[in-house]
């Protein structure tokens, strides 16, 4: 958040009092979340949402605080997604990320283009045919950078997930509870 | 029907109540007809009085323990014969310690618990299936196991 600052402006305003400045606390650069020992590679379970109740692998936390996480894709059609820390359970179960190279995501990866927020303003009715071609050709574009990130990131992780017995299965599958869970004496 | 269990100096208890709950001493002395002191250096329980009603009695016995002795006496007799892990091979025992492994399975420990149970149950299946086949029906459904399991 930028810091609101007391500016005076010269010409329209003189003081005429001193004017009592309150104490400004300084505004550092904003904190992310403290990541409550979550460490790289981590197996999480997502709790809200569309994919609520899916085991995904943690890679690392963006600068706005939020998870970037992944399915990987291929395994349980969770795409590279930012997930608060809050609706997120860490197990103990680790993937080996030495391979990872997510570098070049980070919180401006997920901004919405002008072309979805077009898309947006139009609602219901919104068509991709109302898209210029220019348009078009450039969300086709976005898309299939997206696609190509998606497989880079997810290929090293594949094959270490792949080392281990049935983690593949136990990714694609979702963490359910049932009449007789005590999910407070569960050991994540 | 004999008693076999008796409160006696060597015998090997279980505690059930209070903090040490679940651990194994062995009584050292007989205070009165309620209270005894017990102590089990190897199990991590000091040396203490107790409640004869906090105990449960196992049948097994630590030899060469002498009344009053002393722990270092008694953690002497337990290298000699270790009683206490004579109980752990007990079915009481096992059952305790299957109980307290399934507790700590973490969410991949149940998820891979949960496939093998159904591989297990599809292995008896197909074994019960081709013995009602051979014995045309009438079979003994003696099952064998798969793997076992956690």
């Amino acid at each position: 958040m930028p810091a609101k600052k007391r500016t005076v402006r010269i010409g329209n305003w003189y003081k005429s009092d001193d004017e009592k400045v309150h104490f400004v606390r300084k505004r550092k650069a904003p904190r992310p979340a403290q990541l409550r020992k979550i460490v790289p590679g981590q197996v999480l379970i997502l709790l809200s949402g569309r994919f609520q109740g899916k085991r995904v692998v943690f890679l690392k936390q963006l600068k706005s605080g939020l998870l970037l996480v992944t399915g990987p894709f291929k395994i349980n059609g969770v795409p590279l997604k930012r997930v608060n820390s809050a609706y997120v359970i860490p197990t103990s179960t680790k993937v080996d990320v030495t391979g990872v190279n997510a570098n070049q995501i980070d919180d401006d990866y997920f901004k919405r283009t002008q072309a979805q927020r077009r898309k947006n303003e139009q609602g219901f009715w919104a068509k991709r045919g109302e898209l210029t071609a220019e348009q078009q050709t450039a969300e086709k574009t976005r898309l299939d950078g997206k696609r190509n990130t998606q497989k880079s990131v997810d290929a090293a992780l594949i094959t270490a997930i792949k080392k281990t017995q049935l983690l593949k299965q136990y990714l694609g599958a979702r963490f359910t509870i049932g009449k007789t869970t005590r999910p407070h004496e569960l050991v994540f | 029907m004999v008693l076999a269990k008796f409160v006696e100096v060597g015998r090997v208890v279980k505690i059930n109540y209070g903090p040490q709950e679940g651990r194994l001493a062995t009584i050292v002395e007989i205070l009165n007809d309620k209270r005894v002191l017990i102590d089990g250096p190897t199990t991590g329980v000091q040396r203490q009085v107790i409640p004869i009603r906090r105990l449960t009695l196992t049948k097994f016995n630590l030899k060469g323990a002498t009344r009053g002795a002393r722990t270092g006496v008694i953690t002497k007799a337990i290298k000699k014969s270790d009683p206490f892990a004579q109980y752990a091979q007990t079915v009481a025992a096992k059952k305790v310690a299957k109980k307290a492994l399934r507790a700590k399975l973490n969410d991949f420990d149940r998820f891979r618990v949960m496939i093998l149970r159904k591989r297990r149950s599809a292995l008896l299946s197909t074994q019960l299936k081709s013995l009602k086949k051979n014995t045309g029906g009438k079979a003994q459904t003696q099952a064998k196991g798969g793997n076992k399991k956690k």
